[in-house]
């Protein structure tokens, strides 16, 4: 019954590494699926779709309230999530808000800026001026979000168990990493439900 | 009572204006699911009971059961969409709905690279932005 956290900087290949850990441990993989629930629950649509806007594209101005019961929602069904256990949640203060219990694993996905410019430009077919823009953006978003909502610095890694710079490691060896680590908690996944990352898809 | 959605065209929709492409890219982009104009809600009615008057929402995004009605900057027309909105809000007050102003996404999705989705947004409302001009000049050149 364990749970792994992600937090990610954006291009630094933090969905890819949740989606092949979260395979790997047998573990429902949770994303934007956080995000849409919490906006059904609390009625604030808008406050979700300006949550997922992080380059502020769209425009949304959301109310205090609006934004403080969506951060609420958020918060409620992250504990749910985690209370039904393996789980493998990514973003959304998931390093804060199940800060404490001995089965929940916090990891943290790095890698330069620069890299990670590059490879969305390249994902994306942009230019590299505006990947770079992107970059800075949507980690200022990120960092802005934990700080108003949660009050603490995304970059403290006092809050991580484990920081992984995928500069250094491919997606596959970060998700090893992962497992490894989620196997070592009190409460670790079930041996059996382990495989070779060869059988998963798209996996080197 | 409020009509239920109907089924997603999985082909793509032929849009009515540029600037609803350019907002389902951005959409498209953010890995949001959306629906093009799927419902029209009655505002009015005759004395027959016959629709006189309708609204039919742009998009709906379904994971956020939200629908969003994009509009110019144009004041006259901007005033004519809120009064709907409004009735909308008093006829059927279990949907959500917003108002998108179109012209305030141009810049930011070119400060952003995405030339694509900005160009839809080109037009007699706005200024061709300067990386659109520098990349059809590249594009030109090539």
């Amino acid at each position: 019954m364990s749970v792994v956290t992600i937090s990610r900087q954006i291009g630094s290949l933090g969905c890819q590494v949740a989606r092949l850990a979260a395979e790997a441990l047998g573990y429902r993989l949770f994303w934007r699926e956080v995000i849409n629930k919490a906006a059904r629950c609390c009625g604030a649509p808008d406050a979700a779709l300006a949550d997922i806007d992080e380059l502020g594209l769209l425009g949304l101005k959301t109310s205090l309230k609006a934004s403080q019961s969506y951060v609420e929602a958020v918060k409620r069904v992250i504990e749910d999530l985690a209370a039904e256990g393996d789980v493998v949640i990514v973003g959304r203060g998931g390093q804060t808000i199940l800060r404490g219990p001995p089965n929940v694993l916090h990891v943290r996905l790095v890698a330069p800026a620069g890299l990670r410019a590059e490879r969305l430009a390249q994902r994306h077919q942009i230019s590299l001026e505006g990947a770079r823009a992107q970059v800075e953006a949507r980690d200022r978003y990120r960092r802005n979000y934990l700080k108003r909502f949660y009050h603490i610095d995304w970059d403290n890694p006092e809050l991580y168990d484990l920081i992984l710079n995928t500069a250094r490691f491919t997606p596959e060896e970060a998700a090893r990493h992962i497992v490894q680590a989620t196997l070592n908690l009190p409460f670790p996944a079930r041996q059996e439900t382990l495989f070779p990352y060869d059988t998963i898809p798209g996996a080197c | 009572m409020i009509p239920s959605p109907e089924p997603a065209d999985p082909s793509s929709p032929r849009f009515s204006h540029p600037a609803e492409e350019a907002f389902a890219k951005i959409l498209d982009f953010y890995g949001i699911a959306w629906v093009y104009e799927p419902r029209t809600f009655p505002l009015e009615w005759d004395e027959h009971g016959v629709t006189v008057e309708a609204f039919r929402p742009d998009f709906y995004l379904p994971d956020q059961d939200l629908y969003i009605e994009l509009t110019t900057l144009r004041p006259e027309l901007s005033t004519r969409k809120n009064r709907k909105l409004r009735r909308v809000k008093e006829l059927y007050p279990e949907i959500n709905i917003k108002l998108f102003k179109r012209r305030e996404m141009r810049d930011l999705m070119v400060k952003f690279g995405l030339y694509d989705q900005a160009a839809g947004i080109e037009g007699t409302q706005a200024q061709k932005p300067e990386g659109l001009l520098r990349k059809n000049a590249q594009q030109n050149a090539g």
